[in-house]
């Protein structure tokens, strides 16, 4: 019983989204709209439950002064902090203000630009012209890479002035990107979707149950 | 030394693109800029806009990312302010309100546009998708009232906007996967046009929306902000964006190159 | 002649010119064919108007006016002027059930206008069935019952072919290898909530993982971005070790909430990579542009890594910074090929199977289209 419930119930709403797709109906769109509005209401109780799972997982670090423990601190600093300033005045409080723009927004960007970082070391790493493959992998790479920015027009235009094509870099870059990229980026979305679709097909009629809780 | 070459540490390769950062940012360069062509597109969707059309940005992008849409969204406000063409703003991510707000405020005020008659900021309501799909039956159903608490109904230039049958385009600037989300409901459903600025990281995942049609333009990454800024004659933060991002781009092509003249060496050696 | 008969007919003369003169500087036609008619395939809430295009000798309409009642008495104007190019008008303020009648009024340069004829009462109704997306339903039914059948096929004890998934094969040697070197496992769900159906792809994967782990008391640790994710994936895990019969070995305090903020969590994770040093790193679901932050900090820590996403932008990151990676299509198939389930493999030849469809279709679009023969890409337009 406890898992026939939950398998009825994906299995009726399963279809019954599938079919509000092709029915425009007043009817079966206020179906659509009412279980979308159902899973909005449920996320802020998952949100409760989650938080309070930090608050369990962190209190425990600290009380058993686990390896790292400190940082526990930290996060309840945080978690007070922003939630008082923020429920008390909303986000357009003062500090609160100054807190989102001094800390979030540096510490968030501070994250992001790491990933220039990373592509360097593992563009250095990963683009070796080992096989045909990969060398083709490696110039393509590299014309889109100067294509665009505009050093790469900007180079090629000075020291290729002799070359009847101007701004070849991004010209070429252009092309990559709209012919070899869109048509193996199509390729790879048609698989996703059918296998999306085919995953789907399988939850909705109980096959695939891993997501119940495991076991089968 | 061709061994140690190919597994260089990865600190020193970090070392290079921090001062490959810092060193045109303190001394800016100033390269020609081609402006990509999806991008002179959706400038001149824009410009062929009637006076008192009206618009939609989209603040989708996060205070991690800010860096690259941030431009973009300056560069068509002011573009938008200039033609007459009325901005409305939203969120679809809670973190980006104040960023969003802050941004729009200062470039009506450098424009001298006004609240409420040029242009909007609504803010952030919850629910991505049902904000998309409930926008296009009736705005008001989602927001009642503009981030700065002021209903709907009071806002002059919100009168004659009921959905999106009275917007002329939706540009949503974007960090994730939120302009296909956009496509999939409000184009696809509602027959809105989409424009799209989006982070370097992700520009080409929209090239399959760009060739069928889906969206009217795109903004890719810095050199979208640039080529945006070069169309409206400014030269802003996309710009110095851009001429920064030359050298990294410079710095990578150079050890990716390096990197495996050493492996051919190493090779033939081995051979 | 009387005086007045004359007068009269001055008169009537004097009208007749005054009408033929403002008719002939005005010369406006009125706007022809002018119907309305139930916009079809929608949910009941507008009327479709449309009218011929005025003739280039029309007289110098400059724009049009629709005007809307209940009856020809009642009309009034609706919606923005028309420009003279727009033949169609879709109104979208009409009641489901009410009938309306509309009139489309020509504009002239100074203000002069020109009226159709009213048009008939027309109602707005709401379809049950989007006739546009037929091609698309019946595709949609072809497809469930190819995987239906060959689920069928499977069970009835034939033998099916899947090719090797070198990043799936590489799951028992991660796991070995943890457990050798007393290391944890790290498994990251991706950035995807519990309706995103890489993440289910994913969740199955990780309950496969959790079998093995449990056998190996290797610890597991899953931190989580959604927490209805984090709630389910417990739940998980937890049944896993105790079908493996160690529910001893299950530690809640693994799986855990740590924050929804992209970038925040995966400044979370790879503090935990670089403090933990996990040998073996699983990135399983939707990935954004955290994806290479993850995987190359998993790759400088030395541990063995298996990544997997139906986000096909962040595949080229993947690719250069782990061990193995599942293209696409491959997460789904993980749960079949790991359990070799026959429904779940049958499901998998169902897929082959549409895909074998779409590529023909493509094929048969492509060389039909330069002989004018259109009807598959008729067939495969976009439907609103």
């Amino acid at each position: 019983m406890k898992r026939q419930v939950p398998l009825v119930l994906c299995f009726v709403f399963g279809i019954a989204m599938i079919f509000t797709q092709f029915s425009p109906h007043t009817f079966s769109q206020g179906i659509h709209n009412e279980v979308t509005n159902w899973t909005h209401i449920i996320t802020p109780f998952a949100l409760v439950l989650a938080v309070a799972t930090l608050i369990q997982t962190h209190w425990v670090r600290i009380r058993r002064r686990t390896t790292h423990w400190q940082y526990s601190i930290v996060v309840f600093a945080g978690l007070i902090t922003m939630v008082a300033f923020g429920i008390r005045s909303g986000p357009k409080n003062r500090v609160f203000e100054w807190l989102y723009e001094n800390v979030q927004v540096p510490m968030d960007a501070t994250v992001f630009s790491l990933l220039a970082f990373f592509i360097a070391s593992a563009a250095y790493r990963a683009f070796r012209a080992r096989t045909f493959e990969a060398t083709l992998l490696l110039i393509s790479a590299l014309i889109v890479m100067m294509g665009n920015v505009p050093i790469g027009d900007f180079l090629w235009n000075t020291v290729m002035a002799w070359t009847p094509w101007d701004n070849a870099t991004s010209n070429a870059s252009q092309w990559i990107l709209d012919n070899p990229n869109l048509s193996s980026r199509r390729g790879v979305i048609l698989g996703v979707s059918l296998g999306a679709i085919s995953q789907s097909i399988r939850i909705i009629l109980g096959i695939e149950r891993s997501y119940l809780g495991g076991g089968d | 030394m061709f061994e140690k070459l190919m597994r260089i540490d990865r600190r020193i390769i970090f070392i290079f693109v921090g001062l490959a950062v810092i060193v045109p940012t303190l001394f800016p360069s100033n390269l020609p800029i081609n402006v990509p062509e999806p991008t002179r597109q959706l400038y001149d969707y824009i410009d062929a806009l009637p006076t008192g059309a009206t618009i939609i940005i989209a603040f989708d992008y996060g205070p991690s990312s800010f860096a690259e849409p941030q431009p973009m969204a300056e560069a068509v406000m002011k573009h938008c302010f200039d033609k007459k063409v009325r901005v409305i703003g939203i969120n679809l991510f809670a973190e980006t309100t104040t960023l969003a707000d802050k941004l729009m405020q200062k470039v009506a005020k450098e424009k001298g546009a006004v609240d409420g008659e040029d242009y909007v900021f609504l803010g952030y309501r919850p629910g991505a998708l049902q904000v998309i799909i409930g926008m296009g039956t009736e705005i008001a159903s989602i927001f009642d009232s503009d981030y700065a608490g002021n209903p709907l109904a009071e806002i002059p230039m919100m009168e004659n906007i009921t959905n999106y049958e009275q917007i002329s385009l939706l540009l949503d600037l974007a960090a994730s996967s939120t302009v296909e989300a956009w496509i999939t409901y409000a184009n696809t459903k509602y027959g809105l046009q989409i424009g799209a600025g989006v982070t370097g990281v992700i520009v080409s995942q929209m090239y399959p929306y760009l060739q069928t049609g889906q969206l009217v333009g795109l903004m890719p990454g810095f050199l979208g902000a640039a080529g945006y800024e070069k169309l409206i004659e400014t030269s802003a933060e996309g710009t110095a964006g851009i001429n920064t991002e030359s050298f990294v781009h410079l710095l990578i092509v150079g050890l990716v190159v390096l990197g495996n003249i050493a492996f051919f060496i190493q090779q033939r050696r081995e051979e | 002649m009387t005086l007045n008969s004359r007068m009269q007919l001055i008169l009537a003369c004097f009208v007749f010119c005054l009408c033929a003169g403002v008719a002939f500087a005005q010369g406006l036609a009125p706007p022809t064919n002018v119907t309305a008619k139930d916009t079809p395939n929608d949910d009941g809430k507008s009327i479709t108007l449309t009218w011929d295009a005025a003739a280039e000798d029309s007289g110098g309409i400059t724009n049009y006016k629709i005007l809307r009642g209940t009856t020809p008495e009642t009309l009034e104007e609706i919606g923005d002027t028309k420009t003279t190019t727009t033949t169609t008008y879709v109104d979208s303020s009409v009641e489901t059930g009410t009938d309306y009648v509309y009139l489309v009024r020509a504009v002239g340069e100074t203000g002069e206008t020109a009226d159709s004829v009213p048009t008939a009462p027309v109602q707005a109704t709401g379809q049950w069935f989007h006739t546009g997306k037929i091609p698309l339903f019946c595709a949609m039914l072809l497809f469930c019952a190819a995987i239906v059948g060959n689920i069928y096929y499977a069970q009835s004890g034939k033998e099916i072919f899947v090719r090797r998934i070198p990043g799936l094969e590489a799951v028992d040697e991660a796991i070995g290898r943890a457990t050798e070197m007393g290391r944890s496992i790290l498994y990251v769900l991706g950035m995807g909530a519990v309706d995103d159906v890489a993440t289910i792809a994913s969740m199955t994967i990780l309950g496969q993982v959790a079998r093995r782990t449990a056998d190996y008391e290797t610890p597991l640790r899953v931190p989580c971005r959604d927490p209805i994710v984090l709630n389910v994936v417990r739940e998980m895990v937890k049944t896993a070790y105790l079908n493996e019969g160690r529910p001893d070995a299950y530690n809640e305090d693994n799986i855990f909430f740590l924050t929804q903020d992209q970038f925040a969590y995966a400044a979370g994770v790879d503090g935990m990579m670089i403090r933990e040093k996990p040998a073996a790193i699983f990135l399983q679901g939707t990935f954004f542009a955290e994806s290479l932050i993850l995987a190359e900090t998993g790759n400088s820590i030395g541990a063995i890594q298996i990544a997997g996403t139906d986000a096909e932008h962040q595949l080229p990151f993947l690719i250069a910074a782990c061990d193995y990676t599942l293209i696409g299509e491959e997460l789904y198939a993980a749960s079949a090929y790991l359990s070799r389930e026959p429904r779940l493999l049958g499901s998998l030849r169902g897929q082959d199977w549409g895909k074998l469809v779409i590529f023909v279709a493509l094929v048969m679009g492509i060389l039909l289209e330069p002989f004018g023969i259109n009807w598959i890409t008729a067939l495969l337009q976009r439907v609103n």
